[in-house]
């Protein structure tokens, strides 16, 4: 998997300083607080995880990294620079990429297509080219199926279409939004094993997942989002041998 | 506009030269045409149903942009169509004076259509935009009223301006220096358009028809091909991405605000052209008259669009042949001896309302049988996958 981006400089995780950061950031809906001040760190080569409750705010957080909702007050910093205040273009060429929740793929265009506005922003023909050859081989099943309309997949591989099409911005940041919700288990175990790949190969991760017990295997470090607050944070086998997590979480 | 060459891997080299032959090909088929078309068929009626097909392809084409690709749903396309004709028709009449009159040549038609259609081209796209800025907070039904509303404005204002003086337009502009007069000197310029009964040029001579097979024909290959090579290209894919997936498109990159503004200005160019070259064309009236422009007409190329399939180009040309066939067979259907004789007894007969019916019966068989429309969003032609960046 090449993911140095020709028109992007290579951030090493030597330089000690997060790649992202969230400072009290909150989000409403209307006159609904959504997220009452949510602050953490990811730092480049983390795999970092997000737990928590239906309706806790994780895909509220990731929409707002993205810069895909507006937020009432904190900041936003990545790779050193606000980017409260920018838009979801300026995010993705930047290197963040998000693989929304529900396998948001288009169900119309081609596997191919949706892979190719993938890389809307990075028109580059050789680097688009070797992009779809590294995501091929990451997820086979996709290079078997690629003038089938993304619809007419099956639900897992909508899932790694959906991984794909963020891949091929050559992320340095990937925000995964429940990669695992209403797969079957051995497809999830595939698309676990290609998201810890994707993390070899150097891409940083924050993972939203309701499965808490293959999210806290996966990742370094974990929060516990709360009805829009961090409730807990630390390593993840800290976590996991948390009480709270395990009677709230872990089902045990 | 951005976008439209991305993910362009073709081989350079050879693509162009099959693209000059492609064209090359393709004008050169509709100038054979504009010399031969008169001899080889004499009935006048069957030249003018094969030019009015060649252009309701560009109407199916053009309101695909919006209603098949970018996925909004526009019920006015007849108003881009009519300010296309309006500019159009005033434009070459007024330019045919200047050039001194007297017949409608091959050569001249070099200079006066592309200045029309320019012209309506540029009205139309004007106004897309206008009618494209609501699309960014409305969405469906809402969105569909204020389509709705610019075609019957537009259509209303020309029908209703009737009144007034025979004051020339250059008096009225002379006093035009209070907002009153402003006023007045516009309502005299759209008064001078002939309101219901139509504008057929300065001197009510008729709108000159200098669009002849080689323009209607040629653009409606062109256009065609640009229109195909639209969908594919990554304004396309970016397009009917946003269609499927608001949120996921963002997140992608994809601007939303732009590109759906920028869907509607490029389907009413578009629209402009088509109503251009119908109110020019050479086996058509000399006359444009706003009823052309009524829902009915818009109604005619929403029934082309979803027929063929949205969003498939080649799609959208099948359903404006079909529709201009219908509308034909219907009129044949009419002038015969057994039709008439009835019409003699009951009067209010019109068979044109068969058309609705045999629409209405079409797009319900359709929606059982193939509720995507004819070729849904795939196209003829197309055995490879669409996309331009496959590996060599
Ligand atoms: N578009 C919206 N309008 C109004 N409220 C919303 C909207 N989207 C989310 N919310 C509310 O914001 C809160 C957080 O929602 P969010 O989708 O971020 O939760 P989540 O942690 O991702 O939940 P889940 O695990 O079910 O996906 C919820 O109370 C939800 O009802
Ligand atoms: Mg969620």
């Amino acid at each position: 998997m090449r993911t140095a981006h020709p028109t992007r400089p290579r951030r090493t995780s030597a330089d000690g300083k997060p790649l992202l950061s969230l400072e009290d950031v909150q989000v409403s809906y209307g006159g609904i607080k959504a997220l009452r001040g949510v602050s953490l760190e990811v730092r480049s080569g983390e795999i970092v995880a997000m737990i928590g409750a239906n309706g806790a705010g994780k895909t509220t957080t990731l929409k707002t990294v993205m810069r895909l909702l507006p937020l009432s007050h904190g900041t936003i910093t990545y790779a050193g620079e606000m980017v409260s205040g920018l838009g979801p273009e300026e995010l993705v060429s930047r290197g963040v990429s998000l693989v929304p929740e529900g396998r948001a793929i288009f169900p119309n265009l081609t596997v191919r297509e949706n892979l190719e506005v993938g890389a809307y922003l990075h028109k580059d023909a050789k680097t688009m080219r070797e992009t779809i050859e590294d995501v091929t081989a990451l997820f086979p099943r996709l290079g078997e199926r690629m003038k089938q309309e993304g619809g007419t997949l099956s639900g897992g591989e909508q899932q790694m279409l959906a991984i794909g099409r963020a891949m091929m911005a050559r992320p340095e940041l990937l925000l995964l939004d429940e990669p695992s919700l209403g797969i079957a288990p051995k497809l999830v175990q595939q698309i676990f094993a290609a998201i810890r790949r994707i993390a070899e190969a150097g891409v940083t991760i924050l993972l939203v997942e309701q499965n808490t017990r293959l999210a806290l295997q996966v990742s370094h470090r974990a929060y516990v989002l709360r009805t829009g607050e961090i409730a807990l944070s630390g390593s993840s086998a800290e976590l996991a041998a948390n009480q709270e997590v395990q009677a709230a979480y872990l089902g045990g | 506009m951005a976008g439209a060459q991305a993910g362009s891997t073709r081989p350079m080299g050879s693509g162009l030269l099959k693209q000059i032959a492609l064209f090359g090909g393709g004008l050169l088929v509709a100038l054979l045409l504009d010399f031969t078309l008169d001899k080889a068929i004499s009935d006048s009626s069957i030249r003018q149903l094969l030019m009015m097909a060649a252009c309701n392809i560009l109407v199916a084409l053009s309101l695909n942009v919006i209603n098949g690709m970018a996925g909004q749903f526009s019920i006015g396309h007849a108003g881009f169509l009519g300010l296309g004709g309006y500019s159009a028709a005033v434009v070459s009449a007024n330019l045919h004076e200047a050039l001194g009159g007297g017949e409608a040549t091959f050569g001249k038609s070099f200079i006066v259509v592309p200045v029309s259609l320019l012209v309506a081209a540029l009205l139309s796209g004007i106004a897309g935009l206008f009618v494209g800025l609501p699309s960014l907070r409305l969405k469906g039904d809402y969105l569909a009223i204020v389509t709705l509303g610019f075609s019957e404005i537009f259509r209303l204002v020309i029908a209703t301006a009737q009144i007034g003086d025979k004051e020339t337009i250059a008096h009225a502009w002379s006093s035009a220096g209070s907002p009153r007069g402003f006023v007045h000197a516009i309502s005299v310029m759209i008064t001078s358009l002939g309101g219901q009964n139509g504008y057929a040029g300065p001197k009510d001579a008729g709108v000159p028809l200098y669009a002849g097979p080689f323009w209607v024909v040629g653009l409606a290959f062109v256009l065609g091909v640009v229109a195909w090579r639209l969908k594919f290209s990554g304004w396309g894919r970016a397009l009917r991405a946003l269609r499927e997936d608001e949120i996921a498109a963002a997140a992608v990159g994809v601007d939303p605000t732009r590109y759906k503004v920028t869907s509607f200005v490029i389907s009413a160019v578009g629209a402009g052209i088509a109503g251009g070259l119908m109110a020019m064309n050479r086996d058509g009236t000399p006359i444009v008259q706003p009823d052309s422009y009524n829902f009915q007409a818009s109604f005619d190329a929403i029934t082309m669009v979803i027929l063929g399939g949205s969003g498939s180009v080649t799609g959208a040309a099948i359903g404006g042949v079909f529709v201009t066939f219908t509308v034909k067979a219907i009129e044949l259907l009419q002038s015969t001896s057994a039709v008439q004789a009835l019409k003699q007894r009951f009067e209010s007969l019109d068979l044109n309302a068969l058309r609705m019916i045999i629409y209405a019966a079409v797009l319900i068989a359709l929606m059982i049988v193939r509720p995507e429309g004819l070729l849904g969003e795939r196209e003829l032609f197309q055995k490879k996958a669409p996309s331009p960046a496959k590996a060599k």
